[in-house]
């Protein structure tokens, strides 16, 4: 019997980006289980809600659209959607809203777990299904809701009417906030949150931006791992650090020539919507064994919050990519290809995601006329891997390759 | 009229909305399409348009799948799909609300889709309580106001809108006398009822408003019967005539409705004591009850478990409209609290594409066995 021989991956260096963006992210939940343990009240919170508010207010809060993902990523989903269903939930709804709702039930979940909530911060800029799972949550558990309502935009700038009803809901959040945790508002500690932010958020949009150059210092699907610290804990000292520490490395990657992306770049794309989780890997593999680099994303201009002041801030919060319009909506898309060189869209429907894939075949139609690249969609799910056919995707990725193989040839 | 020839009246209406879209145009009037939910159609009638609703239609879908992924409902799937195949052309425009998440983006889908009926969007605030939440209600009325102003030509006028409240008071107050009417009469089967809450979305308010009233005096002076199964829906839309027949066939008595093309849309009166913009501010600030509306304590399934005591339903038949989150996500919590007040509820799932009802046949024939 032959030997097995095992790969020995060196171990992670503690001062690489992604060894710190892991401890932030997993710090995230251990920080929240010993608040929790010490008697603290624990928020569960949407991941597009104002960070900076349970930030400045020192109020430990978990984000279950982090923890479905998390869930589906290592294979529960099915497992924790099921226990939704159930209970009479359709599988026509949200995944990560159902893993959630179970996980509310069931209290357990090997794959992620997280500390129960006291109370619940919801904003609907990414959706209003949002709104319905959070209320149930609310009700089921008997806690506070805070929602921020934050409708999308049918203009392509946001009116002074929007700012003005988003800023009176922030400071009634804060209120609300300071009412049921006893902590108090500090607008030193906020504006010291701001410039966290700030730097965290540039530190983000220059390191995606490195994307530019041909090949690109990094593969794709690094970012989809990377925006979970942008998402949950942009107002941290650390977070800001390890984005630095990030552009750094992107910027001597490109330097000498490397490339966290294994393999030759033959192709480059956008790839359009949440990820796959359950199937990362069958998604991840199907680009890279064509040579394809999924370079840029919306994500890499969803998380970057560069704001002036608390007004301000409530704008930029208006403007996060489901709370605005289609043309708005196209035109960021654009950008991000043309900057980066796209050479291809690759379109995730997303059966959770209503919103999101509403208007995506149009939008998909406008991106490729004006970049003059070939769309291609597929469908999948974000964490119910029961909607997603590897057979399909790969198909979809062949043809959009050919395609783009065949631009280049014609050049 | 009698009764019978009332009830004519209301199906051939509802059965052909087309012909009524085509007499207001031939007549000189202007139509603005009203998509659901909680469409101001105050503010399309005082500037003497007619406000048409669009909550689509049961088409089969082709075109509309250029545009929207096949989990989006097939209420607005069908209304793209009718507006692509131009049934609408001849509108002036097309007011779509915001209240659901398939809402938001079927205006970014309307605008390319069909570019000849301009997309006049209502953004309302789900905190439509507060002060602040009133006052972006109010922006956006007008917002609403200055498109139609743009695209029809009329100018909006605050006189006309305070007529035009009372002529839609007067509308809720008859259609609500009209299901407390209909609860006492099973002889008016699920069918009738069904078509007199729809011709209502395709016809002046004013002149439904006389029909309705007139039905009620005439109901009134009739024997009442009450041989059928008294139950309340509970839903989005509950129109389909291919549904509605069997809950005839079935001895059905609707006695009380939360269905959202229904009863919802006349629970709210834009209240007298305010200025008109103002009372149809304070009128939205009013509802409740309501899926597509933030209800943080869940009143509306205590609603259903009160009106369905209080018009002695025996069971909730709950009309799941396919891909409609905001009632999916109601609806176990409804489940649940029926279950715990002991009432026997049946659940059928329905879109705007169904052929074959036979599935829902047999869980309402189940359920008529479940309640006889």
């Amino acid at each position: 019997m032959a030997e097995e021989i095992k790969k020995h991956r060196p171990p992670p260096d503690p001062n690489s980006a992604s060894y710190k963006l892991n401890q932030i992210a997993a710090k995230a939940y251990t920080d929240a289980m010993e608040a929790k343990e010490r008697g603290e009240l624990v928020g569960w919170c949407a991941s597009n809600f104002p960070v900076e508010i349970p930030e400045t207010l020192g109020i430990p809060v978990v984000y279950p659209e982090n923890q479905a993902a998390g869930i589906a990523a290592r294979g529960g989903g099915v497992r924790m959607c099921e226990v939704s269903e159930g209970d009479g939930y359709s599988n026509d709804i949200c995944a990560y809203a159902r893993i959630s709702l179970a996980y509310a039930k069931v209290k357990d979940a090997p794959e992620q777990n997280m500390p129960q909530p006291d109370f619940m911060l919801c904003c609907n800029n990414i959706c209003n299904c949002m709104i319905k799972w959070y209320e149930n949550l609310a009700k089921e558990l008997n806690i506070p809701m805070i929602l921020i309502d934050i409708p999308l935009n049918p203009d392509y700038e946001v009116s002074d009417a929007q700012v003005a009803y988003t800023k009176a809901q922030f400071l009634k959040a804060i209120r609300k906030l300071e009412n049921i945790t006893g902590k108090k508002w500090d607008w030193d500690k906020y504006k010291k949150v701001q410039e966290i932010s700030g730097r965290s958020s540039r530190a983000w949009l220059e390191a995606t931006a490195q994307a530019k150059y041909e090949p690109s210092p990094f593969n794709g699907f690094d970012l989809l791992n990377h925006m979970a610290v942008m998402v949950t804990a942009r107002g941290k000292e650390e977070a800001a650090d390890a984005m630095e520490t990030l552009l750094k490395e992107y910027k001597q990657n490109h330097e000498e020539g490397k490339s966290t992306f294994r393999g030759e770049e033959k192709y480059r794309i956008m790839f359009e919507g949440i990820a796959c989780w359950p199937w990362l890997r069958a998604t991840s593999t199907g680009l890279k064994n064509r040579g394809i680099n999924m370079v840029t994303t919306i994500y890499a201009d969803a998380f970057g919050f560069v704001y002036k002041d608390f007004d301000d801030m409530c704008r930029v919060y208006c403007q996060v990519p489901n709370a605005i319009n289609l043309e708005k909506a196209r035109d960021k898309r654009i950008k991000l290809c043309k900057d980066n060189h796209v050479e291809g869209l690759l379109i995730h429907n997303n059966r959770s995601c209503k919103l999101w894939s509403s208007f995506m075949n149009e939008m998909g139609r406008q991106i490729g006329e004006a970049c003059n690249i070939p769309v291609a969609h597929f469908d999948g799910d974000q964490a119910d891997a029961r909607n997603f056919s590897e057979a399909q995707y790969d198909t979809r990725v062949q043809g959009l390759m050919e395609i783009m193989e065949a631009n280049k040839e014609a050049k | 009229m009698t009764v019978n020839e009332l009830l004519a009246r209301f199906h051939e209406v509802a059965g052909n909305p087309k012909a009524q879209f085509d007499a207001y145009l031939k007549a000189g009037k202007k139509v603005i399409l009203v998509a659901p939910v909680y469409t101001p159609e105050e503010l399309v009638h005082a500037m003497g348009y007619v406000p048409m609703g669009a909550w689509g239609g049961d088409v089969e879908l082709n075109e509309a799948k250029k545009y929207c992924p096949a989990f989006i409902c097939s209420i607005l799937q069908s209304l793209l799909e009718l507006g692509l195949k131009g049934t609408y052309e001849g509108a002036s425009a097309i007011i779509i609300p915001n209240l659901c998440d398939s809402l938001r983006g079927f205006g970014q889908n309307w605008k390319y889709a069909i570019p000849s009926i301009p997309f006049i969007p209502m953004t309302y605030p789900q905190h439509r309580k507060p002060e602040f939440g009133a006052a972006f209600t109010k922006a956006g009325y007008e917002r609403v106001i200055a498109d139609l102003e743009k695209v029809a030509g009329e100018k909006f006028d605050l006189a006309k809108l305070e007529n035009s409240i009372k002529v839609y008071n007067a509308h809720n107050a008859a259609m609500r006398n009209l299901a407390v009417v209909l609860a006492d009469h099973a002889e008016i089967l699920p069918s009738q009822r069904s078509d007199i809450f729809k011709s209502a979305t395709f016809m002046l308010k004013e002149e439904h408003t006389a029909l309705v009233n007139e039905l009620i005096e005439a109901l009134n002076a009739q024997e009442a019967k009450s041989d059928r199964i008294r139950i309340m829906t509970t839903g989005i839309l509950a129109d389909a005539p291919g549904l509605t027949s069997i809950l005839d066939e079935m001895n059905m008595h609707i006695v009380a409705d939360d269905i959202a093309a229904e009863s919802r849309q006349y629970r709210t009166d834009a209240p007298a004591e305010f200025c008109a913009m103002d009372s149809l501010v304070k009128k939205f600030q009013n509802m409740d009850n309501c899926s597509v509306l933030y209800d943080f304590y869940k009143k509306r399934v205590d609603y259903i478990i009160e009106q369905m005591k209080e018009y002695d339903a025996k069971g909730l038949l709950i009309i799941l409209t396919k891909f409609c989150d905001p009632e999916e996500f109601d609806y176990p919590l409804i489940k649940k609290a029926c279950e715990a007040a002991g009432i026997p509820t049946a659940t059928i799932e329905v879109d705007r594409q169904m052929v074959n009802y036979e599935q829902a046949r047999t869980a309402i024939e189940t359920f008529r066995d479940l309640l006889a």
